[in-house]
């Protein structure tokens, strides 16, 4: 039991670390680019380069943020409830949220498939195949799902969800 | 009769999946599968992957996390007080105090940021913990921030006007300089408001600043001038040709850890906290702006906005009636969509209409623009408000009404840029014809 | 009935997409309903560069997309983007036929089939100041967005920038760049003219806009209602080629009404960059192999 929660708490993690990276990479990429054209040399496709390091950064960090709270969510009906019917809305919200996540998965292992299959090419300079930054889409949202069931199986079985907020975050309440 | 059908659904799943507290961003991609499987036989999961991967990863979309990334090193450098420090003499003794540091920081900052978002987060990071200490109403501080941080898609460089741009076939450096004059304006309204409100309220009572002389003012002005080197810096990028606007994010974000390292105040940590806390903000951006995506999608197939826009030109309308029905139409479809998608949506519709009216498209611009800025504070979809929600912890319903002010004002800009339409088209007219 | 939502990525006002308008009309009211064809202009569907995938994979039944787009994944896409090869609509008009079969086969092969396709006006050479050689064209800030518009650069001694179609009219405004390749519609859409001063008709290539159906979509059609959406087919290619042409000559007044020289290219000039269009089409027919030979063998024949 242990182990798992050891694993997947690194799982989250360490897609936010390759998350954060990606964001580092965007900036690289951009002034790299940009001091590439200042000299006038050229970086063929850095524009796209860096739209996969923007999808990169997002859907990695799709279940880092969740768990530390900065997803948005509408709460007003979650505080007015007693522990009770709050633990149902939250397995509903849970539920719910866990099903568009895995099916966004599903759909987006199968797109990555057929690019992958198919050999799909960027249209742009860079001409890469596009499976592999697309799969950035499959890894994130699975993490996604993982940690909303996560989540959820904690709900139900322990009463609350495992969303803690960011110490940085809460200093912007005070 | 479809359509109405359509809009009672979409409005009942929304409200249904937000009331219930689902992430917006999920809940977007709900409402916009229901539409999908229930108006069409295309393949819905297919499609959804297509727009979502399309929207996720766009060079014009980097710009978002860098601007954010920007706003994080200087949340955690010593720069926010210092600014406040430089602009606080000055605007103290304004009826209204530093709460127009708010306005004023957003202001000088729309000039660097295209979008509201990254607007908001950047000026809010610096200026909500330094107003709440020096004791200014909460909803002041809030509502304020809310409403002047929208002038980042007025005040050039603006994503907005871009878009709009592209879609009408109308000269994007028109647009740009369309918006200075009314972006200004409209900040020197909401700082009107603030003096107002500081005059007449009973609860405002901030922290008195000690007095200075003007000698004492001048001297903490410098504490401005790492703030306005950056900010020129990256604006000067811009406008002399180094950089295009997205570039100028990247400069941005280089210019605020130079002068972190500067300051002292980079180290290993700050720079990993930065880094951490960009990553997540602009990761539940990215979530509920691919939510849109595919809402948008799912719109587009119904033909639901499309058939409002027909509905209205329809009507036969005077060039006010027609500009009424607009506003009140946008307003309404702001509240549901973001204000850029409802503009991509209905412009196919809604430009041919105004064109027939005579009314000139650089000012339409402007007009649209506006409705935009409306749309990022109206609820139960309005992205200020997230952000703020996620910022401060606000419920969305006191968040929502401390921006209610800012909401009016903006539709009496409306009414202002109805009856002064040369605000918005005398610096395009009067711009040098012709190549530089 | 049938509903077919047909994605476009052109502005509601280009003429792609009014000639797309009339021809879903006359397609609706020819089988009386049975096929309704809704267009969705300005990209406000799918992206032009999502439009292929999505109508191969049944996202949608029909949609228009600008073929040379997809040179990358296959080279044959980009026969009509060799420069200097068709340098007219004419020249443009026999490069499709000897083009066409192989063209269709390819497409057919992807579960697309082709209806019709409209040529773009040809492509022009911009500047910020008066050319006469490609001597003059060396270190210009040219504005490139594709691997030919690149090696183009390359060959003709200009600097690459690459920039985004939406920062287009900023990057000229603040000189970030200082030239491009394009036809007169897109300087005259993006308004130019405020930045830049000279238009030369060099005609460098023709791209063109393809109409597609899904393949299994057209195959379950039935036979009298093909009839009456090739009828429709045909009409709309005759009608967007006229369109195009008369839209060139439009924005070449625009462009001259905008203030821009608008000039046919000097002999010197020309001859030069024919000598590099010579080489790009040795490269290209080395991309596309026999395929592609045959094109410009087929095409060749034909003057
Ligand atoms: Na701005
Ligand atoms: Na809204």
């Amino acid at each position: 039991m242990r182990m798992i929660r050891k694993l997947l708490d690194a799982i989250y993690l360490g897609a936010g670390v390759l998350a954060a990276v990606c964001l580092v990479a965007i900036l690289i990429i951009i002034v790299v680019q940009m001091v590439a054209r200042w000299t006038g040399t050229v970086f063929p496709g850095a524009a796209s380069y860096a739209g996969y390091a923007m999808a990169g950064a997002s859907f990695l960090a799709f279940a880092n943020a969740l768990n530390r709270g900065a997803h948005i969510r509408v709460s007003i009906l979650l505080n007015a409830l007693s522990a009770g019917p709050k633990r149902l809305l939250e397995i509903w919200c849970f539920g719910l949220a866990a099903a568009i996540a895995c099916y966004f998965t599903y759909y987006a292992y199968w797109f990555v498939f057929w690019s992958w299959k198919f050999k799909e090419v960027s249209q742009d300079q860079d001409a890469t195949l596009l499976w592999m930054p697309q799969s950035v889409m499959v890894v994130g949202g699975a993490i996604l799902s993982i940690a909303l069931i996560d989540n959820l199986v904690s709900v139900i079985f322990k009463g609350n969800h495992r969303i803690t907020r960011d110490l940085v975050d809460q200093s912007f309440g005070e | 009769m479809t359509e109405l059908y359509a809009i009672v659904l979409f409005l009942f799943v929304l409200f249904f999946l937000l009331g219930t507290g689902v992430w917006v961003g999920l809940a977007l991609m709900g409402v916009a599968w229901v539409g999908l499987e229930l108006f069409t036989t295309r393949p819905v999961g297919d499609a959804m992957i297509t727009t979502i991967w399309a929207s996720s990863s766009s060079w014009t979309l980097t710009a978002l996390p860098l601007f954010i990334w920007m706003g994080e090193i200087l949340f955690r450098t010593r720069l926010s007080e210092d600014m406040f420090r430089g602009l606080s003499p000055w605007l103290a003794k304004l009826p209204g105090g530093l709460v127009h540091t708010n306005i004023v920081g957003c202001t000088v900052f729309a000039a660097v940021s295209g979008s509201s978002a990254a607007t908001l987060t950047t000026v809010g990071k610096m200026s909500i913990p330094e107003l709440r200490s020096r004791n200014y109403p909460e909803k002041m501080i809030i509502g304020t921030l809310a409403g002047a941080a929208t002038l980042g898609l007025m005040i050039p460089p603006s994503l907005a006007l871009i878009v709009y741009g592209v879609t009408v076939n109308e000269s994007i450096t028109k647009l740009f300089f369309a918006g200075v004059m009314p972006g200004l304006i409209l900040a020197l309204m909401f700082m009107g408001y603030v003096a107002f409100v500081s005059l007449t309220s009973k609860d405002w009572n901030p922290t008195v600043e000690d007095p200075m002389t003007f000698v004492e003012k001048l001297q903490n002005s410098r504490f401005l001038l790492p703030v306005f080197a950056l900010i020129t810096v990256v604006i000067g990028s811009m406008y002399l040709g180094y950089a295009t606007a997205t570039e100028a994010a990247a400069i941005g974000v280089v210019g605020a850890l130079v002068l972190a390292l500067f300051q002292g105040s980079l180290n290993w940590f700050s720079f990993r906290e930065s880094l951490m806390g960009a990553m997540r903000t602009s990761a539940m951006i990215a979530l509920i702006l691919a939510g849109a995506a595919f809402l948008k999608l799912s719109m587009g197939f119904t033909g639901l906005p499309r058939a409002l826009a027909d509905g209205i030109s329809a009507l036969e309308l005077s060039r006010f009636q027609l500009l009424m029905a607009l506003l009140v139409f946008y307003i309404v479809l702001g509240m549901f969509l973001d204000g850029i998608s409802s503009v991509v949506l209905t412009m196919a519709v809604v430009e041919p209409m105004v064109r027939a009216a005579g009314i000139d498209l650089i000012w339409f611009g402007i007009f649209v623009v506006i409705v935009v800025e409306m749309a990022q504070i109206t609820p139960p979809i309005g992205f200020n408000l997230f952000v703020l929600q996620g910022m401060t912890d606000h419920e969305m319903g006191y968040i929502t009404r401390a921006a209610l002010p800012m909401f009016a004002i903006m539709v009496l800009m409306v009414f202002v840029l109805i009856w002064f339409p040369e605000i918005a088209t005398w610096l395009p007219d009067n711009l040098r014809q012709g190549p530089v | 009935a049938e509903k077919w939502d047909m994605p476009m990525a052109y502005s509601a006002t280009n003429f792609h997409s009014e000639n797309g308008v009339t021809f879903a009309e006359c397609v609706t009211s020819g089988t009386g309903g049975e096929i309704e064809i809704t267009v969705h202009p300005g990209g406000s569907l799918f992206a032009g560069a999502d439009i292929k995938r999505a109508i191969q994979t049944g996202q949608v039944p029909i949609g228009e997309r600008l073929l040379s787009g997809h040179q990358n994944e296959n080279a044959i896409f980009g026969f009509e983007s060799v420069p200097f090869l068709a340098p007219s609509f004419e020249a443009s008009g026999k490069l499709w036929e000897a083009a066409k079969p192989k063209i269709e086969a390819t497409l057919e092969e992807q579960d697309l089939h082709l209806l019709y396709n409209v040529p773009w006006p040809p492509q022009g050479l911009y500047f910020k100041k008066e050319v006469n050689s490609v001597e003059d064209m060396k270190g210009v800030k040219f504005r490139s967005y594709n691997n030919t518009t690149a090696r183009f650069a390359e060959l003709t001694g200009m600097a690459p920038v690459t920039i985004e179609a939406a920062e287009v009219s900023q990057a000229f405004a603040t000189g970030v760049a200082e030239s491009m390749i394009s036809s007169g519609a897109t300087g005259y859409d993006q308004k130019v003219w405020e930045s830049l001063t000279h238009f030369y008709k060099v005609d460098a290539w023709l791209p063109r806009n393809f109409v597609m159906v899904n393949a299994e979509v057209w195959s379950e059609v039935s036979d009298a209602n093909k009839e009456i959406i090739n009828t429709c087919a045909t009409e709309a290619e005759e009608r967007g080629l006229k369109a195009s042409m008369d839209y060139t000559e439009f924005t070449y007044d625009g462009l001259r009404e905008g203030g821009m020289k608008v000039e046919d290219a000097g002999e010197e000039l020309m001859s030069g960059l024919r000598e590099i269009g010579e080489t790009m089409t040795a490269e290209w027919l080395e991309a596309a192999g026999d395929e592609g030979k045959a094109i410009v063998d087929d095409f060749k024949a034909m003057n």
